[in-house]
């Protein structure tokens, strides 16, 4: 169970994320939705400890969170991805890390849920297309069997065909591995649609957290409600509720 | 900006007193007997063991490493060199007569360099891939590989020695001077050349300058207010650099010419292992280097506004 | 990339296989021929004590090139070492390491290394302890420089939190990258080796008589200039060669990873 507890964080006088308390436990998924600027990336980072807690922290099971070996699925699927490197072998890093080897049918059953070729771990970043590569950085973030994966914009590098494919793939994933995922996106009717819990996160301030079927009928905050409307205006709204 | 000059200021600080060390426990941990040596060189003979003790204890040599090195440069704080081991004279007097050599010198080096490379690098960028440019290029390039000793030598060997023009050896007359500072200049002028060539290419790249012409700019205006000062950023920056060409060159060019000056005055001190002497010229050429340095840190964050204080 | 290896494999080429094309021994002293002038016997005439020019100039091939590129190449790990330690630690082990470096920096790198071989005694180890001391800070600049940039690069992040060691990271992510750069570095401080080490044979404080050394050669030279001007004119060529080679190498590297990254930029 991931807990975030009263977590503030700070660079020199600016304050990013202020008072942020979060919980999340297997099998569930928050989505953490807000303008850009919100605060939403340094809260991934800091919940991973690539930045540190001017206050408050960050516990899986009671433990510091690093210690559950964490994984991160990024925005920029290429960039996650040394372009000197074959896939295979950075699909590979958290397993060689932990001084395990790759169970072979596990990544073949990987692959195939996620729809991999596996001829295609061969290839270098640069030689896939954006859509595979980001389904590379998933299958790196799930191989090691990590407890908790959080998701930084997963879609927003894709197209619109190939995000309702890889949002679908992500959910199945889930489904079978059991993880709690934690999804930074703005896009609503994504957060909407695949999360249990939805958290509207405004100037590094919780603004409103609730269960997403309600968050989308009637939010409870002025901003929240004008963050729908924005979403929903050319009808989504009908065809997620 | 009073923020960025004191860590800049902390910055030299704590590197000066690294040099400091680093120089001392240098030549604290020197191989042989200092005070042998100090002694022979006093007494000119072959000295009793009582002799070069009395000389060890005299010269604070059988101290503790951390006593010794303050008991250096405490004094040192207040502009006291100490004494040479072999004549027991004051250092810093002769330190001044020195630099009193040395300094006409790097600057006439420093002058020939930049009335060398600012018309080649002009006329050279008249026509960039043309052929003067290219002949400037190569021409800085065969410069830039020449040691200071090599070309002192064959300068020497023609204009002294087979042509007779210009004297060689020693400082007797002003003209002794010009063998040596055209030594000097002809180094700098050569890395100078390569730098200003690039900096005025770069310039002139920049991409405004189009727009000013169309709107009917005259070229000499643009020459003069934006191509000129964005050159000038680079040149800037390597003075660091020259500085450090121009001190390594002056310790090749006075011994090869048999000048006095800083250079010589280290080299024969090595020589005779009088570590004060070495060290007095060490610290006085890194306080010169640092200060160098953080001028031009600060003058080149001043000419290009794009440089925050991000990098402090 | 591929010029440096062509450049590597002349100059190993030329320390290795110069000695065996020389003609004669190269410390073998003939007094009755001292000072002779390039003749078909001896190619480039003979010194103060009647050896042979060429030969001396081609077994100093090995001194000065080999030990260049030893010099250069310890410089390189130690700076290497250190930039990544700066890139990778935390705050203040970068800014430590970076005013070590800057200590270092604090001297014009020649002078200084006139002092350290000058006090440690003339020799061929105090000659590359004073060249590699004074010669890794560039190097260290440059890893750190572009270890800072890598460090929020997307893989980087993803090897860290695999929980990858820094020193795999550094083995895998970062040495990669810095490699074409730290080439271009080497050039350079391989050039600046060579002319170290002929300036501290010149000064008398590097590779002591009778080994062929070109600065010791020089300096041999330099007294019989009146007499004999052209044997002051090889070892100085041979330096000037080497250097214009080498430093002709860096730029077209240097030229061609600007164009690349030009590429990348535009792509």
């Amino acid at each position: 169970m991931l807990t975030v507890d009263h977590v503030s964080v700070r660079r020199g006088t600016t304050v990013t994320l202020q008072d942020i308390s979060l919980s999340l436990g297997p099998n569930r998924t928050l989505a953490v939705v807000g303008e850009s600027g919100a605060g939403k990336s340094t809260l991934i980072a800091a919940i991973l400890g690539l930045v540190p807690c001017s206050s408050g922290q960050v516990t899986w099971d009671n433990a510091p969170v690093r210690r559950c070996r964490p994984a991160l699925v990024m925005q920029e699927p290429r960039s996650a991805f040394n372009p000197r490197m074959s896939l295979r072998r950075a699909v590979m890093e958290p397993l060689v890390a932990q001084g395990m080897v790759a169970d072979p049918d596990r990544l073949n059953a990987l692959c195939h849920g996620l729809e991999i070729a596996p001829d295609l771990l061969d290839r270098r970043p640069t030689e896939v297309s954006i859509g595979q590569a980001q389904r590379m950085g998933i299958l790196r973030a799930l191989i090691a069997k990590p407890p908790l994966v959080l998701f930084d914009e997963p879609l927003s590098a894709l197209d619109a065909v190939t995000q309702k494919h890889t949002a679908r793939l992500i959910a199945q994933m889930q489904h079978e591995e059991g993880f709690a995922s934690l999804i930074v996106t703005h896009d609503l009717g994504y957060a909407a649609a695949f999360a249990d819990d939805i958290a509207v996160l405004r100037a590094g301030r919780v603004e409103e957290l609730t269960r997403s079927q309600s968050f989308v009928q009637a939010p409870q905050t002025a901003y929240g409600r004008m963050l729908r409307d924005a979403a929903f205006t050319l009808g989504a709204l009908e065809q997620v509720a | 900006m009073i923020q960025l000059i004191a860590s800049l200021l902390l910055r030299a600080a704590v590197v000066l007193t690294g040099a400091a060390l680093a120089t001392f426990a240098l030549l604290w941990h020197a191989p042989g007997d200092p005070a042998l040596a100090i002694a022979i060189a006093r007494y000119q003979a072959v000295v009793p063991a009582e002799v070069v003790d009395q000389v060890r204890t005299e010269a604070g040599l059988d101290a503790h490493f951390w006593t010794a090195f303050q008991a250096w440069v405490g004094p040192l704080l207040v502009g006291d060199f100490g004494q040479s081991s072999v004549t027991g004279r004051n250092v810093w007097p002769e330190l001044v007569t020195m630099i009193s050599y040395t300094l006409p010198l790097a600057l006439a080096g420093l002058i020939i360099g930049l009335l060398t490379s600012v018309p080649l690098a002009y006329v050279a960028t008249r026509r960039p891939g043309g052929w003067l440019d290219r002949c400037a290029v190569a021409l800085a390039s065969i410069g830039a590989a020449i040691p200071a000793y090599w070309l002192g030598l064959l300068l020497i060997l023609l204009f002294a020695v087979q042509l007779g023009w210009l004297p060689a050896m020693g400082t007797r007359t002003p003209a002794h001077i010009i063998l040596p500072a055209l030594t000097l200049g002809l180094g700098v002028a050569a890395s100078l050349t390569r730098i200003l060539r690039s900096g005025i290419l770069e310039a002139r790249g920049q991409p405004f300058l189009p727009a000013f012409r169309r709107r009917g700019v005259a070229n000499r205006d643009i020459e003069r207010d934006h191509v000129a000062p964005h050159a000038a950023i680079p040149v800037v920056t390597v003075f660091g650099l020259e500085l450090a060409f121009l001190l390594e060159g002056v310790v090749m060019v006075e011994v090869i010419f048999a000048r006095p000056g800083l250079g010589s005055f280290l080299v024969s001190a090595i020589e005779a292992r009088d570590f004060p002497k070495v060290q007095a010229v060490v610290v006085l050429t890194a306080v010169l280097f640092v200060t160098v340095n953080l001028l031009i840190d600060l003058i080149y964050r001043a000419l290009d506004p794009r440089i925050g204080e991000r990098d402090a | 990339m591929r010029s440096v290896g062509t450049l590597v494999v002349v100059l190993v080429l030329l320390a290795l296989i110069g000695p065996m094309l020389a003609p004669y021994d190269p410390t073998q002293i003939n007094i009755p021929h001292r000072l002779n002038p390039p003749s078909l016997e001896w190619l480039l005439g003979t010194d103060a004590l009647g050896r042979d020019i060429l030969s001396r100039l081609l077994h100093g091939a090995r001194w000065s090139l080999g030990l260049a590129f030893l010099i250069s190449v310890i410089g390189l790990c130690i700076g290497t070492v250190a930039g990544l330690v700066a890139a990778q630690g935390g705050k203040l082990t970068d800014w430590l390491m970076m005013r070590v470096t800057d200590t270092f920096l604090a001297f014009p790198d020649l002078v200084a290394a006139v002092v350290i071989a000058g006090v440690l005694g003339a020799g061929t180890g105090s000659l590359i302890f004073a060249l590699t001391v004074t010669g890794w800070m560039r190097y260290a600049r440059v890893a750190r420089g572009i270890g800072l940039s890598l460090q929020n690069r997307g893989y980087v992040v993803q090897a860290k939190l695999a929980g990858l060691s820094p020193l795999v990271i550094a083995r895998w992510h970062y040495l990669p990258s810095l490699l074409p750069s730290l080439a271009v570095v080497w050039t350079g401080m391989f050039a600046r080796a060579i002319l170290g080490i002929s300036a501290l044979g010149f000064l008398g404080f590097g590779v002591q008589p009778p080994m062929p050394e070109w600065g010791t050669m020089l300096l041999d030279a330099r007294i019989h200039m009146r007499s004999t001007p052209l044997q002051m004119i090889w070892p100085g060529l041979a330096v000037v060669i080497c250097v214009l080679a080498i430093n002709l190498t860096g730029d077209a590297l240097r030229d061609a990873l600007a164009e690349q990254k030009d590429q990348k930029g535009t792509a």
